[in-house]
């Protein structure tokens, strides 16, 4: 029997209260080198690198887990800054825990400085392009120009210009998702302190039939949140014409916006 | 109208989840460390389970759809 492991969730340099999440029997609250930590004490049979290795290959497991993972984080988070960590750091020891914490120490009270008073929110622009298809007559004024000229047209010059609109409305179809998409990611930008931009999740993971073009992370000021989550609301009125749906959730553990350093 | 535009954390799905907790630049590492290979291998068997219901609904579809036709 190795003993038991402990599981970290996050950290702090104040107090984290534990009261008011939910089902936080197995958790506690370590004080380490002046600073808090979120940790379960786990067993081997599940979490030593062999098994969580294993387990790792199991995915009913890792969405419990990672589910759990994110709401303990948040539930903590709603009374204090944290930083969270990756799911599935695990330290073989408390000693262990808090030579980390001395290593990391500068990193930890700069990272916590810069995500205080901030929120990450993730910001997903999806586009149908069946309906951008649809609507491109009325938006581009180039596409309707070539439809006049081929209602005026010879049947032979009409038959060359309708194969010349088809390459043309997928132009403006890309030009268009390209400046509306760019002037909602502008409007992101100016409300936050910090932006990143992550890879676009697959069509077939995403469970929606449209198209994902952009997948931002946004760290906002706490008292700009609403500003954001408003203008979020009118760009999706403004964009709905050309196909757009926007979804956004948060606020998320600061995962976007930490860097750990050793010193 | 706020409301609205937030979905809470039962209607994010696992692969958004799985996007922050496992694949974000923390550079913590713990003593015991699940390399990048192991993540990687968490994406590949999600996706496979995916693209298996995915198949399944499909198949499901061409059945109504040539049940119907042969109706």
């Amino acid at each position: 029997m190795g003993g038991e492991l402990i599981y970290v969730y996050c950290i702090s340099d104040s107090p984290l209260r534990l009261d008011h999440v939910s089902e936080q029997e197995s958790l506690k609250c370590l004080m380490l080198q002046g600073f808090y930590a979120i940790v379960k004490q786990v067993s081997p049979d599940e979490f030593s690198e062999e098994n969580l290795k294993k387990n790792f290959a199991d995915l009913p497991w890792i969405e419990i887990h990672a589910r759990d993972h994110i709401r303990i984080i948040g539930e903590v988070m709603k009374n204090s800054t944290v930083i969270p960590f990756k799911f599935g750091t695990i330290f073989n020891s408390e000693e262990s825990l808090g030579e980390f914490i001395q290593n990391y120490s500068g990193s930890l009270t700069e990272n916590l400085k810069n995500i205080k008073g901030k929120e990450e929110w993730s910001v997903k622009i999806y586009c149908n392009r069946t309906l951008l298809n649809q609507q491109i007559v009325e938006i581009s004024e180039d596409v309707r120009t070539l439809e006049q000229e081929i209602l005026e047209s010879m049947p032979g010059k009409a038959f060359l210009l309708k194969r010349k609109k088809v390459e043309l409305i997928e132009k403006e179809v890309e030009k268009i998702m390209q400046i509306c998409g760019q002037s909602c990611y502008d409007e992101l930008v100016a409300l936050s302190e910090l932006t990143q931009i992550n890879n676009l999740l697959p069509k077939e993971l995403s469970e929606r039939t449209d198209n994902m073009i952009l997948n931002v992370s946004c760290f906002v000021n706490q008292g700009r949140v609403n500003e954001l989550l408003s203008a979020i609301g009118e760009l999706q009125k403004k964009y709905k014409n050309v196909g757009f749906d926007m979804a956004v959730a948060g606020p998320w553990p600061p995962f976007s916006f930490i860097s750990i350093k050793e010193k | 109208m706020q409301e609205n535009v937030i979905n809470q954390s039962k209607d994010i799905t696992i692969l958004e989840i799985l996007d922050r907790v496992l694949n974000k630049g923390v550079v913590i590492t713990g003593d015991i460390v699940i390399s990048v290979a192991d993540i990687d291998l968490v994406y590949v068997g999600l996706k496979l389970l995916l693209t298996s219901v995915e198949t399944m609904r499909e198949k499901r579809l061409t059945i109504v759809k040539s049940n119907q036709e042969t109706k």
